[in-house]
């Protein structure tokens, strides 16, 4: 399946967590959890150049995601996407994810809701930002999908 | 000196391994990284993952896999259990269904974060 088909950019459009599965230079896997934001035919993860995802990236290139549309429990495909990936950290795509990502997220009714309804952990959470800052940089794994195809959601009982 | 952490006991985050919000695996394919959604089956000490038998790629018996249970969308209330292990072949379970292939994850490591419990904790560093 193409990658701009209407039916893959539709659940990307409505996904909000990304699933990278990566491997590391010995060959083992991983799999996190990511926000991320669709641009101009490429998919950015935000995340820091330290954490074992971006390590994973600079040493394979290949990437294999999922996406599950959150929101909507009756929509059980799930979109596996693979491609090639690199770390970035250059400040022109850090500011274009980070924008992307404060439209997405945290300026939404939701995101302002989520952040209210935790006010007393506000402080925490820019204390651990700074904490990931002292470990390393900020980075947007930049990946070139290749390939798109649809799965199901297994809790659901599907077999597909 | 202190920091703040996400990480939990992944004892309390129990429940992820009840209810299974989303559930996934990623395994080492001869086409490099694979993700696969899957049905998990959780009995004490047993995380049993299936997955279509029909699956264009599958793990191999014996080798290493990540299982994630995740859930949340909002900041704070991403929550998740990760467990690294090997694949270890078995029947089916009792009461699921025929038409996937089931292994149980024998788990080497596993972690566990909630970013609704940041809190501060001594660095032990």
């Amino acid at each position: 399946m193409k990658i701009d088909d209407p039916t893959v950019l539709d659940i990307l459009r409505r996904s909000m967590v990304a699933r990278i599965a990566t491997l590391s230079r010995n060959g083992r896997p991983s799999i996190n959890p990511l926000y991320f934001v669709a641009s101009d035919g490429h998919l950015w993860l935000g995340t820091s150049d330290w954490t074992l995802a971006a390590r994973n990236v600079t040493a394979d290139s290949r990437v294999s995601i999922l996406f599950n549309v959150e929101k909507d429990p009756t929509e059980q495909r799930v979109l596996r996407i693979s491609g090639r990936a690199n770390v970035r950290t250059d400040q022109e795509i850090i500011r274009s994810y980070n924008i992307c990502v404060a439209r997405k997220y945290i300026l939404t009714p939701a995101g302002i809701i989520n952040a209210l309804a935790h006010l007393r952990q506000i402080p925490l959470k820019l204390t651990y930002n700074a904490q990931g800052s002292e470990k390393g940089q900020a980075c947007v794994i930049d990946i070139l999908p290749e390939r798109a195809e649809f799965l199901y959601n297994q809790s659901a009982g599907n077999l597909a | 000196m202190k920091r703040v952490t996400r990480d939990i006991d992944p004892r309390d985050a129990q429940d992820l391994l009840e209810r299974v919000p989303r559930a996934c695996i990623a395994f080492t394919s001869d086409i490099g990284p694979v993700s696969q959604p899957v049905v998990l089956v959780w009995q004490t000490d047993h995380y049993f993952v299936g997955i279509p038998g029909n699956a264009d790629h599958k793990p191999e018996f014996g080798n290493e896999v990540v299982l994630l249970v995740d859930e949340g969308v909002q900041f704070f209330d991403l929550r998740a259990i990760y467990i690294r292990g090997k694949a270890i072949s078995i029947e089916v379970p009792a009461g699921e269904p025929a038409g996937r292939i089931w292994f149980d994850v024998v788990p080497t490591k596993m972690v566990a974060w909630d970013y609704g419990m940041l809190r501060e904790v001594e660095d032990e560093n």
